[in-house]
């Protein structure tokens, strides 16, 4: 059976033989007409015409698209909730989290702080039990050793073993990938030429900079060739010219099929260098889609001033942020052109002062904190 | 070159141990370890002179002992203090430079590299277990050997019934070692992995009396209690006594009882260890 992809503002939904999951999403932002169209593409689906479902499913925003066979990693309703041992007080780390990564594309998974990125990472990866909930890397269940074989892996904070040298290491770590002798001692030469450290190989990992155990510590997620690459903070705590380095790596990465899947909180490096993002707040799935499609979002950006506090309540109601500079002065954005000229009005008519008024983009940091921050609100 | 077929266990295994053998290389307690292996292997090599002719022996050239002695039953003696040295100080020993090999690969940042490859845990905790059985064992062949070599050459007695003192002090120590790994993965502490083996180690000396004891308990239940006791602590102290008897006297002892128990205790001590590890988050 083929797998799809529904999109809507690229926001990828599993459907597979039918619309499951993405439809509820999708159908929430279409209006009657859609819907109709939806339940003929789900008919036609059913029946595997899937150039007619296909025909009947694009329209702006929405749209289907064959994804490859198989979805790179896949997580359904996972939670993580850690209980106190003795006061047995629980925390939720993770709650009801359902994501879907499709193969070969570049993901990067966002969130502040003790948002659960982490923990959902460890739990794809097993190194955490999930309380409840299924995750699957390449179809197959993740708590099976078998589904690690294709996935090269990073942590945050990793402590590589400071008694080996760095081809030791990619020998060891090489080994419990299944590479065996002869594919080791062929591959490390290799990598070690690819992150920099062709003349390191032989030096003790307690010798190594920050910005080369990083390096290293990515040549050893990509000793055994995966198809899918998590890694997690890949440049927390690596000076600019050691992240140019690691995002040079990955660059070189692209074309070759291999998904990546980055944990991240730095948000100008998941914006150029991924095509989906997804962004946790609270253990919970805030938003997801395509980067493309989340910053094309054209906005309005107006600064008022003596603005009576009457008038806020209004203009909170449409505008995506707002920022009270004190003394009455506001900056506040929304979303279209209409939506501008009615809060133009509502500061006119209460009396304040219209300062400027300027077009703008949004950035995935406008996103992130509209997302957070809507997260909160709620 | 991609992987995508299964990885095999054995190699696995063997990539764990070496890893193992690697980390211990790094840490002086088992340079330390191999050193009073070999301080005690040069005593027996070059301090300790013996005349087969006159029946004598001199320790740092002096001579212990005016009259002759009986050289086979200073051999004897020679083996048993040895083996009695090994099997209680060097599973001391043993237990310490290994304490920390479980706790150091439970750090974070580090297990969550290891339970990303496509290995189940249990195989993880099993590669550790063996590596470090393996380096102690080293140690133990290593200098057992070397004494039986050189008392052999110098006195061309050659009482095979030594080596013995290998197969005792490894089993004793496999079955502490379980409990080593077990500590370890409960509290991730050095300290405590190295404490409650000791422990193990010093009741079971004191249980190990129970027929002393036995008769100086006035109730049913309290030696009831302490025979207990007896049966599921591993029989450190009875296996030493059974070791000696076979070394010096060459009698006939009860091995399999101290054995069998302490097999049982060891194997539940390591089932606990995986099955909480398998549990756990990291």
């Amino acid at each position: 059976m083929r797998d799809f992809v529904l999109c809507w503002r690229g926001c990828p939904a599993l459907c597979i033989g039918g619309i499951t999951c993405g439809l509820t999403q999708a159908k929430a932002a279409a209006n009657d007409d859609k819907d109709q169209a939806f339940s003929i593409a789900h008919v036609e689906l059913q029946r595997g015409n899937i150039a007619l479902a296909k025909e009947q499913i694009v329209w702006g925003d929405v749209s289907l698209e064959y994804m490859g066979t198989e979805y790179a990693l896949e997580a359904e309703s996972l939670c993580k909730v850690y209980r106190s041992r003795w006061r047995g007080r629980e925390i939720a780390a993770v709650s009801n989290l359902t994501l879907h990564v499709p193969e070969g594309v570049k993901f990067g998974l966002l969130g502040p702080n003790g948002a659960g990125k982490t923990t959902f990472v460890k739990m794809l990866l097993s190194a955490v039990i999930p309380t409840s909930g299924t995750a699957r890397i390449f179809g197959r269940d993740a708590s099976l050793p078998e589904a690690r074989l294709p996935v090269g892996y990073l942590p945050e904070n990793h402590r590589f073993p400071t008694y080996l040298s760095g081809a030791g290491m990619l020998n060891f770590y090489g080994a419990l990938s299944g590479l065996s002798q002869s594919e080791r001692q062929a591959r490390i030469p290799e990598l070690l030429k690819l992150v920099g450290l062709e003349n390191w190989g032989d030096v003790r990992i307690k010798k190594y900079s920050k910005g080369m155990l990083q390096r290293l510590g990515l040549a050893q997620a990509l000793i055994h060739r995966p198809r899918l690459l998590i890694l997690d903070e890949p440049t927390d705590g690596v000076d600019p010219v050691g992240r140019r380095d690691i995002r040079d790596i990955l660059n070189r990465l692209t074309g070759t099929g291999v998904t990546v899947f980055i944990n991240s909180h730095l948000l100008s490096e998941v914006e150029s260098f991924c095509d989906y993002v997804a962004i946790v707040n609270r253990g919970e799935l805030a938003l997801q889609g395509e980067v493309s499609s989340l910053v094309a979002g054209q906005g309005y950006a107006i600064t008022a001033s003596r603005v009576p506090e009457s008038a806020t309540a209004t203009l909170q109601a449409w505008s995506s942020v707002i920022q009270n500079a004190g003394s009455g002065h506001f900056e506040l954005r929304v979303a279209t052109l209409e939506a501008a000229n009615e809060a133009i009005d509502v500061i006119r008519q209460a009396g304040g002062l219209v300062e400027s008024v300027k077009s703008e983009s949004s950035s995935l940091e406008d996103v992130f904190i509209q997302a957070t921050r809507r997260e909160q609100a709620a | 070159m991609t992987a995508t077929s299964g990885v095999s266990n054995g190699r696995i295994l063997l990539a764990l141990i070496e890893d193992t053998f690697q980390e211990a290389r790094a840490r002086w307690l088992f340079w330390g370890l191999f050193a009073l292996s070999t301080l005690l292997v040069l005593l027996f090599l070059f301090v300790l002179k013996i005349d087969l002719v006159e029946g004598a022996v001199s320790l740092f050239g002096i001579e212990s002992t005016t009259r002759t002695v009986d050289i086979h039953r200073f051999v004897i003696t020679s083996y048993s203090w040895v083996s009695v040295v090994l099997y209680i100080w060097g599973t001391f020993l043993a237990i310490f430079a290994s304490s920390g090999l479980i706790p150091s690969v439970l750090e974070p940042g580090r297990i969550s590299l290891l339970l990303s490859k496509p290995v189940s845990r249990p195989i993880l905790l099993l590669g550790r277990y063996l590596g470090n059985l393996a380096i102690v064992g080293a140690n133990h062949v290593y200098l057992i050997c070397s004494i039986w070599l050189v008392i052999g050459i110098k006195t061309g007695i050659w009482e095979g019934r030594f080596l013995l003192a290998i197969a005792t002090s490894l089993f004793i120590f496999a079955v502490l070692l379980c409990v080593v790994v077990l500590v370890g993965v409960i509290s991730e502490s050095a300290a405590l992995s190295v404490m409650v083996p000791v422990a193990l180690m010093l009741i079971s000396t004191i249980l190990g009396q129970r027929q002393i004891v036995v008769r100086l308990l006035s109730s049913e239940w309290s030696r009831e209690l302490w025979q207990a006791f007896y049966w599921i602590v591993p029989k450190v102290y009875d296996l030493a006594g059974a070791m000696r008897q076979m070394i010096v006297y060459d009698r006939e002892v009860d091995w399999f009882t101290p054995v069998w128990t302490s097999a049982v205790f060891g194997v539940a001590a390591l089932s606990a260890a995986l099955y909480i590890f398998k549990r756990r988050d990291f």
